[in-house]
């Protein structure tokens, strides 16, 4: 693609993403015309003088499909981000948002809460865990002779297993059949029952942290060729190193806390953006936001309404479709590759 | 205060081993200042800790009087820049994009992209490398000689004082290798500060000014070609009988190789 | 297994009464697997407390050897005796330690109880000279017609037979089909949600299994009827958009009606439904809420409670 059609291709992308969201809000088990879904958001914001519908279709509408079509825009949006940001920070085209550890910790912390009792603060339980997986991993990496990104996935991974195996073992020895099913939602990833309460910390968790990722990830294109070469322009490369992974996986965890552990979009979304838009990665993350963004907005529109009145947990829709998307854009831009 | 790039008694330890050992060089401004000596002699550390881009275990930089080690890494890119050996990504970027790297020192953190002062410096840069035609084929794509030139072009775009190359000419034909080091002469000619390893010893006699011999990481000897290249240090230094003849038409020294005076069984 | 057995059996039980007794071998056959007993169990393993409840019921209670995976203790009147029981496990045993209780016949709540990650598969058993029996509602690898009382009492009448218990089954069943027709359906018309657990999606009662039996003898209207399964994970946006007027709540051990009550109570979209306003709640302990002797008891205790929910505003 030549640089004059790339530049349109983030502002056409986020109107693709707006018309979605706003598509995505109309769909569900919930019989309701889109001009009333419409009007009663309009009423909601003070916009319309009166609401088209009963209080309980404007409960659906407004606590229910906003909060959850906003919550998996932000999700894919800070999937993507996350996920570009780690391969590019550990030249690692297999790097995910969950490199450090982050969702094995996050699924050990939501399994304690939940078979303690504390079923609703299993947000709180999964970025607890998280939080612990992440020190965890830096500490083993730091005992292995400091931060490099060979070290930090190394750790992440053997702490990713320890934690999950944690988890394996409190599911076999105390879960009972009903929260099993809680679990194993929780597990492939799931926005079911969102609510504004949730929905609030990781829409601002994906505008401050994605800012700030955005504006300190320009100096990874200095990465291209290595740590040295990165260095000799200039780039802190210890303090950028630092302030990336934090923030990664902080967004991360506020993420996954929330929603689970949604596999498949901070892999591959990047990939698919990479190979339309190039390397340079004041183009890739921002685009890569987007792309994210209006995936996951589909997908959990899919997961919801497909076969309702069931909801399928969305981390199998992510999964199922996709890795054949992928492999069309690959074979699409094969002359490339 | 001298101008150009003046070290003194660096030394770099690692794992328990010398990697260099008080090693001090002086490479004069307007001057090309050739770094050689065997493999494994410490050239290309003494380059990297020069720049600040590996730890040092004592030693002194000063470029231009100012201390290099001691200075912002983003004031030290708008100084000085470096081109590595191998340039080797997985990044998808054009040969124009990776010539923008070099703007990255200059640009703000709040620029959106680079501006069109960046676009005119790297059109020049690689104007001078004669790869202006490459700009948009994207960089994997390139021959290795390519990639070379296009890494040239990059360190071209900081617009640096100070130039410290790795080996520029490994993957070149005949004829870049020539066109590379002529340029490299014009720049030190225009003020700048160039600091170039080199493995080919006619090259280096051809086109350097000032030479700085290494050998298990010390420094072993350091003057013009003329007086640095005889074949007393060949034979000590490189193992090899040579022959200093003078160039026809430059005048300069040119080495005519004789067989190598180890035997020809082979290492044990 | 086909409803024409269970007709027979059931038909042979209550015009012979005289015809009590068990001829033995017994074959038949359950979930897919032919049965076969030579003789009366004498020594039964019982797993999952709808299995328990069921022996005790029918007085077989000196006849078990080991329980497990149980929901707590029995209901009245077979608490005390359920108490002293052998505790196998708590969840599922190994084969093992099963297989050391020396039983003739294990009795399964699921199908899935019969698994190498649980008591051993059927066959394996079956070879053993243990005799394997699953609750022909629980049964997954065959599914059974839609669940009524009259397949659950045609299970008392099964047990009974291969028991060699006739007397106590049809004492047992006459018992509870008076009891059942003494319920009145709710002839105000209303719809219920059954809701069985789950907190971001609710795990609820769909039209083919206990939870619709139940409501149907309660006059309720399962707002999931039209689902051909079990349960199902639903959503809560369809249950909010159904806004049944009862909700039937499955009292668990880690689910608790006062969990779930919270919940309900807290959820912004939940609390604006009148069941929640003004708690509109039935509940059934988690034990009663599938196929098995609690079913008519627990179905009378929500009629009664039913009864007495206020509809006006």
């Amino acid at each position: 693609m030549n640089p004059p059609r790339l530049r349109l291709f983030a502002p056409a992308l986020l109107a693709i993403l707006l018309a979605s969201m706003v598509l995505a809000v109309t769909l569900g088990p919930a019989d309701i015309a889109p001009m009333e879904v419409w009007q009663t958001i309009g009423h909601r914001l003070g916009l319309v003088a009166e609401s088209p519908v009963g209080r309980l279709r404007e409960a659906i509408i407004w606590e229910l499909r906003l909060p959850r079509v906003l919550v998996a825009a932000a999700m894919g949006a800070g999937l993507a981000l996350c996920g570009a940001v780690l391969q590019a920070l550990t030249r690692n085209p297999l790097a995910d948002p969950y490199l450090l550890g982050l969702s094995s910790g996050a699924s050990l912390g939501a399994v304690i809460f939940l078979l303690l009792g504390a079923t609703l603060l299993m947000p709180l339980g999964a970025f607890l865990g998280a939080g612990a997986a992440m020190a965890l991993t830096l500490l083993v990496t730091q005992l292995l002779g400091g931060v490099t990104p060979s070290r930090a996935i190394l750790a992440g991974i053997s702490i990713s297993a320890l934690a999950a195996a944690g988890t394996s073992l409190l599911i076999f020895w105390s879960v009972t059949a009903d929260s099993y099913r809680e679990i194993l939602s929780w597990l492939m990833g799931s926005l079911g029952g969102v609510v504004w309460g949730e929905a609030l910390p990781v829409l601002a968790g994906v505008a401050v942290l994605g800012g700030l990722l955005l504006v300190s990830g320009r100096a990874l294109d200095a990465f291209a060729f290595g740590e040295t070469a990165a260095a000799s322009l200039g780039v802190d490369v210890a303090r950028l190193r630092w302030l990336l992974l934090g923030g990664t996986a902080l967004l991360t965890g506020v993420l996954v806390s929330i929603g689970g552990a949604i596999g498949f979009v901070g892999l591959v979304v990047p990939h698919i953006v990479r190979l339309v838009t190039g390397s340079r990665h004041r183009l890739l993350l921002p685009v890569s936001m987007l792309a994210g963004a209006i995936f996951m907005v589909w997908t959990d529109t899919a997961a919801r309404s497909l076969f309702a009145p069931r909801e399928l947990p969305v981390g199998i829709l992510t999964a199922l479709l996709g890795a054949p998307i992928f492999l069309l854009v690959l074979f699409r831009y094969r002359r490339i590759t | 205060m001298s101008a150009g790039l003046e070290i003194s008694e660096m030394s770099v330890r690692a794992g328990g081993k010398m990697l260099l050992d008080g090693v001090g060089l002086m490479a004069a401004r307007g001057l090309v200042t050739g770094l050689i000596g065997p493999n494994g002699a410490g050239k290309s550390t003494l380059m990297r800790a020069s720049l600040g881009l590996m730890p040092v275990s004592g030693g002194r930089v000063r470029f231009n009087g100012a201390d290099l080690l001691a200075m912002p890494g983003r004031d030290r890119a708008r100084l000085a820049a470096f081109v590595e050996q191998s340039g080797g990504t997985d990044a998808r970027l054009t040969a124009r994009d990776v010539v923008l790297l070099g703007r990255i020192p200059f640009q703000s953190l709040w620029q959106s992209g680079p501006s069109p002062e960046d676009e005119r410096i790297a059109g020049e840069a690689l104007d001078a490398v004669a790869m202006r035609g490459f700009a948009d084929r994207l960089y994997h794509t390139l021959s290795g000689g390519e990639q070379q030139r296009v890494q040239i072009a990059r360190a071209l775009a900081q617009q640096p004082q100070l130039l410290v190359l790795d080996e520029p000419t490994n993957h070149l034909d005949i004829h870049a290798q020539l066109a590379t080091l002529t340029l490299l002469r014009r720049l030190a000619a225009e003020g700048a500060t160039v600091v170039v390893a080199l493995h080919d010893l006619n090259l280096a006699a051809g086109f350097c000014d000032h030479l700085v011999v290494l050998n298990a990481a010390r420094l072993v000897a350091a003057g013009p070609p003329e007086t640095v290249l005889s074949p007393a240090l060949l034979r000590e230094i490189y193992e090899v009988e040579a022959v200093v003849l003078a160039h026809p038409q430059t005048g300069r020294p040119m080495l005519a190789y004789g067989p190598p005076t180890i035997s020809a069984a082979p290492p044990q | 297994m086909r409803p024409l057995p269970h007709f027979l059996c059931l038909s042979l039980l209550l015009t012979a009464p005289a015809l009590a007794q068990t001829e033995y071998p017994l074959t038949l056959d359950n979930c897919g697997v032919t049965l076969s007993l030579p003789a009366a169990p004498e020594r039964v393993v019982a797993i999952r407390s709808t299995s328990t409840e069921m022996l005790l019921a029918l007085g077989l209670g000196e006849r078990i050897v080991g329980v497990a995976f149980q929901d707590g203790l029995a209901a009245e009147p077979w608490t005390a005796q359920s108490a002293v029981l052998p505790v196998l496990a708590e969840k599922l045993p190994s084969p093992e330690v099963v297989l050391e209780a020396e039983p003739d016949l294990i009795y399964a709540g699921w199908e899935s109880n019969f698994s190498l990650e649980g008591v051993g598969e059927r066959a394996t058993l079956g070879a053993l000279g243990v005799a394997t029996y699953v609750s022909p509602a629980a049964c997954r690898s065959i599914v059974p017609p839609k669940l009524s009382f009259d397949a659950v009492f045609a299970e008392i009448a099964e047990v009974g037979a291969l028991f060699d218990a006739g007397d106590a089954a049809r004492a047992l069943i006459a018992a509870q089909q008076a009891a059942l027709a003494g319920i009145a359906p709710d002839p105000r018309g209303l719809t219920a949600l059954w809701y069985s657990s789950g907190t971001k999606a609710p795990y609820v009662g769909a039209g083919r299994n206990a939870p619709q039996m139940m409501l149907e003898a309660l006059g309720l209207e399962n707002i999931f009827a039209g689902v051909d399964d079990g349960w199902i994970s639903a959503s809560w946006e369809a249950v909010v958009d159904a806004d049944p007027d009862v909700i039937v709540l499955v009292d668990g051990e880690r689910n608790s009606v006062a969990q779930k009550k919270a919940l309900l109570a807290e959820n912004p979209i939940t609390s604006q439904l009148d069941a929640v306003i003004h708690q509109r709640y039935l509940v059934i302990p988690f034990a009663a809420a599938e196929a098995g002797v609690r079913n008519v008891p627990a179905t009378r205790d929500m009629a009664a409670q039913l009864a007495g929910l206020s509809f006006t505003p």
